[in-house]
């Protein structure tokens, strides 16, 4: 039997009594890459904050790796490896330093460090720029740091939140690529992205999110069955479409 | 756990070329400008020579105890005063020819100055302020209930209450310890950055807890201004020759002064989670501070109650210092230390307290 590394039961999220996040449950499997898909303010990143005891639930549970991260956060977060949004590195300090930074706050020294520090940069394909610092670097390269410095602490759980938002085709391509070595290596992935391409290419299943709720979930070839059949050929583009509506999503 | 943190923190202030600037060279250039606009100004003080002034004291005054210390003080520090039992205190005054006249009522007292001697007259305040404050010390002692050989005498007859100093001592000295209240500048790139890229979101993905999060600013923001302001003691001490009498009890200040300051900007910080009006409460509170605590005005010839001034942490740091170099010894060097060190650990305490209740809402 598979072991399931993530479940949430009635997870819910309320600002200001509106449901961002409303009684969501999933069950996420080891070894899988889990996608998350939904249009802007579906709740995505809400969800993945609390999974990542960022903020706190307003009500419902979370099981990760058989344990609460809202009680238990020391023994369970350094599993995790959060790869967010925005890119989360300091311009003024060098490549090697930011992972240093980022890696040692889940208790990595000395040695250990060191070496770790290369891993993660020779990973991401930076370290022949580790002496350089940050803000000099593209925005590809930004993005590849980052990912650098969420991993540096090998952990089994790697939730990236959008990891490839403007950035050139051949530092997505490797992006994508180290996501799927990552996962051979052994990780779990929660990846989101509005890309619908990339979540078909790299994700085993795939949740659809609206309204704070999981209105559809499956592997690609389920969710394209569940909107025509199979009578005819559809994109995931399409069927995410057809499922959220095509009204255009201004939330701030 | 913070040891990398606390070095890379360091590294990123530390690269702040502009801001370590501000902290070496803002202190060099304003002692350079204030000391030389001052010293004028300074002369005109140094320049009140021995002057008259009348008292009258209420059979029932707690100060009737006190006027023999009072005129043997005075005559000491160049003020002569003589009795007048009658008489209307300004016609005293201007049939006299006195700088001021003092009643000293029952529990108080009134000061008369003379308009015609505008210095003599905040001299004569702030003698009778310095008097003032040690009376109620003595007061304080006495009513302690202590055995008969324990009895000293008390120290008022020594008051030196006007410390021989210049303007570039002065200004030397009470600019460093300004520039030292706004030293969270040095940490604003750090807390920017980390606010604006989602860095400190980051943080909460591990489990370090909120205090060794708030030291992995605080101590490098304290080395930094450290590092930057013992080159600008060492380049005024060169450049302007400024005498810091007991060295290390001065230095020992400059540092608590250092930590306290540091730990209340980032108070503001923590209570405003803004860069720039943490900044501008900072500039603000600091410069009401160095108002009221000599750092613009030398205290010694400022017209604000001695209880005003005594309000402003900057004063006591100030005082201290001026006294140390002038002197050797201060009465303020315990009050500033127990003023600096409440201020640090209400500082730490109120900013760890509003980094849970903001994360209230978060894990």
């Amino acid at each position: 039997m598979e072991e399931i590394i993530l479940k949430t039961t009635e997870l819910t999220k309320k600002y200001q009594n509106r449901a961002v996040v409303d009684n969501l449950n999933i069950e996420i499997k080891r070894g899988e890459i889990f996608g998350l898909l939904g249009p802007n303010g579906a709740g995505k990143s809400t969800t993945l904050n609390m999974i990542c005891s960022i903020i706190r639930p307003t009500a419902g549970n979370i099981n990760l790796f058989g344990k609460n991260p809202l009680k238990q956060k020391k023994e369970v977060i350094h599993k995790v490896g959060y790869i967010p949004q925005e890119l989360a590195i300091h311009g003024n300090l060098k490549a090697w330093e930011n992972v240093e930074l980022f890696t040692s706050l889940y208790g990595i020294k000395g040695e250990a460090l060191k070496a770790s520090v290369e891993e993660s940069l020779q990973y991401v394909g930076l370290l022949e720029r580790r002496n350089e610092f940050a803000k000099k670097f593209s925005g590809g390269m930004k993005r590849r740091l980052n990912i650098a410095c969420a991993i540096g602490h090998n952990p089994d759980l790697l939730i990236f939140d959008e990891p490839t938002v403007g950035i050139d085709p051949q530092s997505r391509n490797f992006i994508l690529e180290k996501i799927k070595q990552s996962n051979k290596n052994g990780a779990t992935v929660i990846y989101t992205s509005h890309y619908m391409e990339e979540v078909e290419a790299v994700c085993s299943r795939i949740a659809i999110m609206d309204n704070g709720k999981i209105i559809a979930c499956g592997t690609s070839e389920e969710l394209k069955n569940l909107v025509t059949n199979g009578s005819e050929e559809i994109t995931l583009e399409e069927v995410f479409l057809t499922l959220t509506g095509k009204k255009l999503r201004d939330y701030t | 756990m913070i040891r990398y943190l606390i070095k890379n923190n360091f590294k990123i202030m530390f690269r702040n070329k502009w801001i370590l600037g501000m902290i070496i060279f803002g202190p060099v250039i304003t002692i350079a400008i204030l000391s030389s606009a001052f010293s004028d100004l300074m002369n005109k003080y140094d320049g009140v020579d021995e002057f008259q002034a009348g008292y009258r004291a209420e059979e029932d005054s707690v100060f009737a105890q006190w006027m023999d210390v009072v005129k043997e003080t005075g005559a000491e520090n160049g003020i002569k005063f003589s009795e007048y039992p009658e008489g209307k205190p300004e016609d005293v005054i201007k049939h006299n020819n006195l700088a001021g006249f003092v009643e000293f009522g029952k529990d108080g007292y009134t000061l008369f100055k003379s308009a015609d001697y505008e210095m003599e007259g905040i001299t004569l305040e702030y003698f009778l302020n310095c008097m003032t404050g040690e009376f109620e010390k003595s007061a304080m002692q006495s009513v302690i209930p202590i055995k008969e050989e324990q009895k000293v005498n008390l120290p008022v007859r020594k008051l030196e209450y006007l410390p021989a100093v210049d303007a570039t001592d002065y200004y030397g000295m009470i600019y460093i310890v300004y520039f030292t209240w706004i030293g969270l500048v040095s940490a604003a790139n750090v807390l920017s950055s980390e606010k604006k890229y989602g860095i400190s979101r980051k943080f909460q993905v591990t489990a370090v807890p909120e205090f060794k999060m708030y030291l992995s600013k605080w101590i490098p923001a304290v080395m930094v201004v450290s590092a930057g302001i013992a080159v600008t003691v060492a380049l005024t001490v060169l450049l302007y020759g400024i005498h810091w009498g007991n060295i290390f009890v001065s230095a020992g200040l400059i540092l608590l002064t250092i930590m306290a300051a540091t730990a209340y900007g980032l108070m503001l910080y923590y209570i405003f989670q803004n860069m720039v009006l943490t900044i501008i409460v900072l500039f603000i509170s600091t410069f009401v501070m160095g108002f009221f605590g000599g750092s613009f005005e030398t205290y010694m010839y400022s017209a604000w109650p001695e209880s005003v001034k005594s309000l402003s942490p900057i004063y006591h740091t100030n005082r201290a210092l001026v006294e140390l170099s002038s002197m050797g010894h201060s009465n303020y060097t315990v009050s500033s230390i127990v003023y600096l060190s409440v201020i640090l650990v209400i500082s730490t305490v109120v900013s760890i307290l509003f980094d849970r209740i903001r994360k209230g809402g978060k894990a």
